[in-house]
């Protein structure tokens, strides 16, 4: 009975959007106000059904209602409460409904919060949001309801898939939603603006806190994907180039060009087309990105089963909604020509383009390694992979170009930059760049990657770091207090710029975890027996036993490692593997050990019936850098989004 | 300089470094694809094959498999029905990996006409969540890509 509650609701939502749609376009042509007022309730109403509709949902993975077909294939009787919750987006049909549920909270708040200041751009906003949401409706209402029923119900659930079973999964796609879902926000604003004509800056002031909530999220999501894939997995990294990994690195990379590139038409008034493309690509690929994985499309290239009829109609609410934001873009692209001119080469604004320039061939590798399989499939009926291999030589450079640029870029002025600032700015970084090179050089480090790292690392921390010294106790001196203080007074002096620069500081501390962990990685796989011991780097690794331990809904083999440096006990690590009890799936559960900012990571893949375990460890140096960097980003961002208003903001 | 010499060098700095990149990211692309084929059609294979690295998807054929008693690695036979290929395997097969289900492996047909591999992903039989199944299909070859960095 619930559930009907529910799919109630979301038919009545589907009602809505359309209505919402309706009253907006009435609000343009009237320039009624009661009609954007009428839009504001429809969308308010959205909300609260959507959620009266995720609430049903749950209800019934709670109460294991398995008559419902999604929660039958999705939970079982026996999965701990923790995960019956992210079972509710476990699966396609969930998942979906998740999405629309974030969109209809995120549009209905922004709606709220700039309905005083924003009046003009209220029936677009609306119109656009609904516009959305309405599509996302009837995809679920009509191919893929996670409301219809099963009759007769089975006595028990297929169950959460086993790999899915994790904290960081329970987490990972409601970040990935809310990333892509918050960049409609800005999206929305730049339609309104192309619509009503409107082009100035405002549109990028009003969303700029929106666009950096939704990079973080969205930067949160596919790092703890990351995290997951390193240690559930158990292959000990944590990209792979995967495409579903691709289909959220590819709007990250565009919209973290954008919200660079905003800064430019904020001071410069320049970029104005190129903002407006930027956000519509970005938004296009957050939905390409959730359609892709959604639909099932790209698990074609691995032969599983896909539904035609909901891959044709993702293509075609898809080419609509980007079809309507391009062309409205192309229509107005003549209003929107630049009053300034790049005035030098050598200046920020010229850096930014540079920065755009990697940002957006880098998504387009992306795109075409991705996507190329696909066509190739659809067309000729070969299938093909692009392997790692290639992602790794192109983005090798791109990657340290832009960590050069942000040494650069934030130290060169606006307009032109003298000859004689240049020098002043970046002789000193320069040479602790080649320091750091020299350094690792004759550690006997000969890895073209690792030097090249380490010098751009080197020349773009140091920039930042002399930087913000110089300020501080610029400002200490001032007020005559602590250079703690004076650099905290600098900080807060201008926190936009500084909280980014301490992303900054993030992005270099995860390239230099990444370098290492990735250049320095030992590997190795053994077979061995109760009592034997292997060697890997400067540890000894012994299988003191084998047993069998119990969970809720699992029961593994686990082996007891001893681990030893010299001839001191480190640690007992305890990989397992276990067997999922109601879909009999194996999976392999590492074990973990952290030294150093390191990792010692530990699997058993493979028990036989005569004791001998295949055990597999690697060695990760610096690799909590990674994750690390990843909460400095994060920081930075945070501080960024609650600074204190300026006045002309 | 002139406004109209500053144009000029700008777009031509761009397009060198855009033309970089881009030589960069297409002149890679045809050598790093891998194509999938059945096991009828590597039989076909014509010599010019044995030192291209493919992917080839069939079945594992019940009691076909066997590991090797000295080291890590097994043989195995694959089918699709029509024809079975025998591989060598070198590696640890995913959790998935099973005599009766579906399997990828990608690597080698040698022209001793055995299909060499170091890498399988498996397949799950049950129809639900393929997407993340085929995450977990993919574990394999996440180890060896971040290592393709050093060379």
């Amino acid at each position: 009975m619930v559930i009907e509650i529910g799919h109630f609701s979301v038919v009545i939502a589907l009602v809505l959007s359309a209505f919402g749609i309706v009253s907006s376009i009435l609000a343009l042509k009237t320039r009624n106000v009661d009609w954007v007022r009428v839009g504001r309730v429809s969308l308010t109403s959205i909300f609260i059904l959507l959620s009266i509709g995720m609430a049903s949902l749950i209800y019934s993975f709670l109460i294991r209602d398995f008559s419902v077909h999604y929660v039958a294939t999705t939970s079982n009787s026996q999965l701990p409460l923790f995960y019956t919750i992210a079972a509710v987006w476990g699966g396609h049909e969930g998942s979906l409904l998740l999405w629309v549920f974030i969109l209809s909270t995120f549009s209905t708040i922004a709606v709220w919060l700039h309905w005083r200041t924003q009046p003009t751009i209220m029936p677009y906003l609306i119109g656009m949001e609904c516009l959305i949401i309405m599509g996302f409706l009837l995809l679920i209402l009509f191919l893929s309801s996670p409301f219809d029923r099963l009759i007769p119900a089975p006595p028990d659930g297929k169950d959460l898939n086993p790999l899915l079973q994790d904290p960081a999964m329970v987490m990972h796609p409601p970040m990935l939603y809310m990333g892509y879902v918050g960049f409609s926000i800005p999206f929305s604003f730049a339609m309104a603006a192309l619509f009503s004509g409107r082009l100035g800056e405002e549109w990028i002031k009003v969303t700029q806190r929106w666009t950096i909530f939704a990079w973080l999220c969205l930067t949160t999501g596919i790092l703890l994907g990351g995290y997951w894939a390193y240690y559930e997995l158990g292959w000990g990294g944590y990209w792979g180039w995967d495409p579903v990994e691709n289909a959220s690195f590819m709007p990250w990379l565009v919209g973290t060009a954008f919200l660079h590139s905003v800064m430019v038409q904020e001071k410069r008034k320049m970029f104005k087309v190129w903002n407006l493309f930027l956000i519509i690509v970005t938004f296009s690929l957050s939905l390409i990105g959730t359609f892709l994985v959604r639909s099932g499309v790209l698990t074609s290239v691995h032969t599983f089963a896909t539904d035609p009829e909901r891959g044709l109609y993702i293509l075609i609410f898809v080419t609509t909604i980007i079809g309507i934001a391009f062309g409205s873009l192309m229509i107005r692209a003549h209003k929107l020509k630049s009053q300034v001119e790049m005035d030098s080469m050598v200046s920020r604004e010229s850096m930014f383009l540079f920065n755009n320039l990697f940002f957006l061939v880098a998504t387009a590798t992306v795109f075409l390694g991705t996507l190329y399989p696909l066509m190739v499939e659809t067309w000729q009926g070969t299938k093909v992979t692009v392997g790692p291999p290639y992602y790794n030589t192109v983005f090798m450079p791109i990657a340290l170009g832009l960590l050069f640029l942000m040494g650069i870029g934030p130290y060169i002025p606006w307009r032109k930059a003298s000859q004689a600032s240049l020098k002043k700015n970046f002789l000193v970084p320069l040479v602790i760049g080649l320091l750091a090179t020299i350094i690792l050089f004759t550690l006997g480090i000969r890895s073209i990657f690792a030097l090249a790292g380490a010098f751009v690392v080197g020349f773009s921390g140091a920039a930042i770091c002399i930087d913000f010294g110089k300020i501080s106790s610029l400002y200490s001196r001032r007020a005559s207090v602590s250079f703690l203080k004076g650099s905290l007074s600098a900080f807060t002096s201008n926190q936009r710029r500084y909280s980014g620069l301490l992303t900054h500081v993030g992005v270099l501390v995860l390239v230099i975890g990444i370098i290492a962990s990735t250049v320095y990685q030992t590997e190795k796989v053994v077979s061995l027996k109760v009592g034997d011991e292997f060697i890997i780097d400067d540890y000894r690794v012994k299988l003191e036993r084998i047993h069998e331990v119990r969970g809720k809904n699992w029961s593994a083999q686990e082996g007891v490692f001893e681990v030893y440096e010299g001839d001191s006990l480190l640690t007992k690590l305890r990989p397992q593997k276990r067997v999922y009890d109601a879909s009999q799936t194996p999976t392999t559960e590492s074990a973990i050990y952290a030294k150093n900012m390191g990792h010692i990571f530990l699997t058993m893949p493979d028990v036989s019936p005569d004791g001998v375990a295949v055990a597999r460890g690697v060695i990760n140096p610096l690799i909590l850098w990674v994750w690390g960097g990843g909460g400095i980003m994060g920081l930075g961002v945070l501080l960024n989004i609650f600074r204190p208003r300026k006045r002309d903001e | 300089m002139g406004s109209k010499n500053k144009k000029v060098s700008l777009i031509i700095s761009i397009l060198l470094v855009g033309g970089a990149l881009a030589y960069l990211a297409l002149g890679n692309f045809g050598e790093n694809l891998v194509y999938f084929f059945t096991p009828s059609e590597v039989k076909a294979f014509s010599p010019d094959y044995y030192q291209k690295k493919v992917r080839v998807g069939g079945m594992v054929v019940e009691g076909s498999m066997e590991a090797y008693a000295d080291r890590l690695g097994m043989i195995f036979e694959l089918t699709d029905g029509e024809a079975t290929i025998p591989v060598t395997f070198e590696g640890i097969p995913p959790d998935l990996f099973k005599e009766g289900q579906g399997a990828v492996v990608e690597g080698y047909w040698t022209n001793q006409h055995k299909f060499q591999s170091n890498l399988i992903m498996a397949k799950h039989s049950e129809d639900y969540m393929p997407i993340e199944l085929k995450r977990a299909g993919v574990e394999l070859p996440r180890k060896d890509f971040m290592k393709s960095l050093i060379q």
